[in-house]
């Protein structure tokens, strides 16, 4: 919906998709280290940017089920996590809005 | 002033003595009395002029004209409207009949009315100076001038003409005692201007003389632009400044000018008329949609047209760029617009688009990448890789030098017209969005993102490797929203030394630029839902246009119309919008374009009546007035219906003139 261009973030350390280095996040908007998506180990983020979202889908994970939708690379369309529109856990509710970006397909860049 | 009030009975009517004796004089006014003042078509005014001239300039016409009666009025305004003095009206009325050459008609008024142009003393004093007869001149002067101070002034004035010209002839003694004699005494205050003449005798010829007084010597035109110079010292009641009624035209016709809000048609007779006020009709205006150009399959985020006006290029998500053929029938019905050339082979949506002057190469931009194409084949002729992030405008130079691109990357590149780098402009503090070059080549004007002002320790660092202070976490905000700390900026650069002149922080985010036709504004988008335009000189906001939605959009704006009269940009609810430029009132909001936002607009180099506009919904649309309702078919319903398109994606003429107005809709 429209021409926008990419943005770029500024920080200490600054996460990138492995594959095109589009910028992604930094580590000050990191909530937590100890998620695990299909390739391994995953971060959750506050806030993510220059990603697609999918259309919503509901998948049941290790603490229950979720509403989830798959982001993807602005530039490269590579599928880099999802986001959690909704948990039906009451102590998984901290999630609902964040990001979970996979360790294995993120580089540093600055 | 009043010639020799004499016959104060006579009633207000003409009375032409019928027994005067014959000659050029009578024999016009014999004819004058029998066709009821209908002077139109006579044809005998250009012989006799000649030789009546200087009679009339001369005297004041009473004895060769006693034929005529002087007409005496009450009151002395022209009508009952207070503002106008008759006397004023008719010395401008005399005036304007001597400079066209009825000369006689003008001795004829005077005498009729018992004004005269000007006092003898002018007329001769204007024919002193046009030939060099400074003395007499000079003579004259204290009876013209209104006070002391205006005398030294205007004598100062004669007597630097009288200098410079002998200069000119090389009397160098002569011209050293008019220095001397005339010209120090009277410029005793102001030493500089005395010396800046003095130093003109050093001069080795006439025409370093002439260049370096900027004078264009006595033969030219500068005894005329001296009495233009006198005029501010002699009262303008005592000598009219030359061809006032004129002047007074054209202000009346650019006060006319400015209060026609859609005025779009060139400054000539046939638009302005003196028999009624200027105005032009909005249904004139480019308002309704006579042409669709189906062929992306995505997002068109940018359209340029051809300098010739017959091509237009958009640029797409769907990774082409298309050069369209608009034929250039006057007529959209008959007229062709189909597609030239689909432009393959970029591995990202395409962004930017500029044609070479000649219209031979256009340039599209793929991401980092910056692509040549050859227009006549539609094959690309070079692909540029320098730019390390997305470049975001290309740019022809006015001078036909070669071009420029501008990226995220920080980076402003020059390039010779074979895509041959010429060099990389210093330190640019922004990562750009867009740029634009004046037309006089005076000015660079970048506008971008995340500002990172160079201090003096940081020169001769690439802006790259500066790093920046860590924003607070909150900076980033959730989902893809842009860091709130970044900061946008217009840099001014000076062209030629690469220096910037100005930085202008700003909050919202910059996406398009534009500089006038006088290379003295730019039109910059500025999100949220704001157009500034930016005066070069001061760096102020000199007017703001508002009405259209710009949050989170590359959005586009342009000037279009005559003399740039009008300001256009897309916006994100599906409209375009229209406002008077000098007046920012908002004049029109177009719809028709489908869902998602227009992304750009580009008037037609050419017509100034058709402009185009690019949106989310795929399609091009190309505005112009209503088609002559004759030429039409009046059945087709306001809606996209008539769209005809075959294989190659042809637009074709529809009709929605009714659903595209934005009546009541202006505000100021």
């Amino acid at each position: 919906m429209g021409m926008k261009y990419r943005r770029y973030l500024a920080g200490e350390r600054i996460y990138g998709c492995s594959k095109c280095k589009t910028h992604l996040a930094t580590i000050h908007s990191m909530i937590s280290r100890a998620f695990n998506g299909q390739h391994g180990r995953a971060y959750l983020f506050e806030g993510v940017v220059n990603v697609v979202e999918g259309e919503p889908s509901d998948r049941l994970m290790t603490t229950g089920n979720h509403t989830v939708r798959d982001i993807y690379c602005v530039k490269c369309a590579t599928i880099l996590g999802w986001k959690y529109d909704r948990a039906y856990e009451a102590s998984q509710r901290y999630k609902e809005g964040k990001y979970i970006l996979e360790r294995n397909l993120l580089v540093d860049v600055q | 002033m009043h010639v020799s009030p004499s016959d104060q009975s006579s009633g207000p009517s003409v009375s032409i003595d019928s027994a005067s004796e014959a000659g050029p004089s009578s024999l016009l006014l014999d004819k004058l009395g029998r066709s009821n003042g209908l002077t139109n078509g006579n044809s005998f005014t250009a012989s006799m002029t000649n030789g009546s001239t200087k009679c009339s300039l001369m005297g004041n016409g009473v004895p060769k004209h006693s034929s005529i009666a002087r007409v005496s009025l009450p009151g002395t305004t022209l009508y009952e409207d207070p503002h106008v003095d008759r006397e004023e009206f008719v010395r401008l009325v005399i005036q304007s009949l001597r400079d066209v050459g009825y000369t006689e008609s003008a001795a004829t008024l005077e005498v009729e009315s018992g004004y005269s142009l000007e006092a003898p003393e002018v007329s001769e004093f204007r024919q002193y100076i046009l030939s060099a007869e400074w003395q007499k001149a000079e003579a004259v002067l204290p009876r013209l001038v209104a006070d002391d101070d205006s005398l030294w002034e205007a004598l100062f004035l004669i007597g630097k003409q009288k200098y410079l010209e002998l200069l000119e002839a090389r009397k160098i003694t002569a011209a050293l005692q008019v220095l001397r004699e005339r010209l120090a005494p009277l410029s005793a205050n102001s030493s500089e201007q005395l010396h800046a003449l003095s130093s003109l005798i050093m001069c080795s010829d006439a025409q370093e003389l002439r260049r370096r007084a900027l004078w264009d010597g006595a033969s030219a035109a500068s005894r005329k632009a001296l009495l233009t110079d006198l005029q501010e010292f002699i009262p303008s009641a005592t000598m009219i400044p030359q061809r006032r009624f004129a002047t007074l035209l054209t202000q009346a016709r650019h006060y006319q000018r400015e209060r026609c809000t859609y005025h779009n048609a060139p400054m000539n007779p046939t638009s302005f008329s003196l028999f009624c006020d200027h105005y032009c009709d909005k249904e004139d205006f480019p308002r309704v949609t006579t042409t669709i150009l189906h062929a992306h399959t995505d997002e068109v985020w940018n359209v340029a047209w051809s300098h010739n006006g017959l091509r237009l290029a958009s640029a797409s998500k769907d990774k082409t760029a298309i050069i369209w053929r608009i034929a250039p029938d006057s007529h959209p019905r008959d007229r062709e617009c189909v597609v030239e050339f689909i432009l393959r082979d970029h591995p990202y949506p395409v962004g930017a688009l500029a044609w070479s002057l000649d219209d031979s190469i256009l340039l599209t931009s793929a991401d980092n990448l910056i692509l040549l194409w050859d227009t006549k084949s539609g094959k690309c002729i070079a692909t540029l890789d320098s730019h390390m992030e997305t470049v975001s405008v290309l740019m022809w130079l006015p001078d036909g030098s070669g071009f420029m691109s501008a990226s995220l990357d920080r980076k402003v590149v020059t390039w010779e017209a074979s895509g041959k780098q010429v060099d990389e402009w210093p330190g640019v503090p922004i990562r750009v969005t867009d740029m634009a070059v004046t037309p006089d080549m005076k000015r660079l004007v970048v506008i971008g993102m995340d500002y990172q002002p160079t201090g003096p320790s940081s020169e001769g660092l690439p802006p790259w490797g500066v790093t920046r202070e860590s924003p607070p976490a909150s900076g980033i905000a959730a989902g893809s929203n842009a860091p709130s700390s970044s900061e946008n900026c217009i840099v001014i650069y000076d062209f030629k030394t690469k220096a910037a002149e100005q930085s202008i922080t700003t909050e919202g985010e910059l996406t398009s630029v534009k500089i006038s036709g006088d290379s003295r504004f730019a039109l910059v988008n500025h999100a949220p839902d704001a157009i500034h335009l930016v005066d070069l000189n001061d760096g102020h906001m000199a007017r703001k246009f508002t009405g259209q939605r710009q949050r989170q959009h590359v959005i586009r704006s342009c000037f279009g119309g005559v003399d740039g009269n009008f300001v256009v940009s897309g916006s994100e609810d599906r409209n375009v919008y229209v406002w008077h430029r000098d007046t920012g009132v908002l004049l029109e909001v177009l719809s028709g374009h489908g869902n998602g936002s227009v992304n750009c607009v580009a008037w037609n180099p050419q017509n100034e009546r058709m402009f185009a506009s690019c949106s989310d919904d795929c399609t091009v649309r190309i505005w112009e007035p209503l088609p002559l309702p004759s030429e039409t078919s009046v059945s087709v319903p306001p809606s996209i219906t008539d769209v005809t398109m075959n294989g190659k994606g042809k637009g074709r003429v529809y009709s929605s003139w009714d659903d595209g107005s934005a009546d009541g809709e202006a505000q100021s």
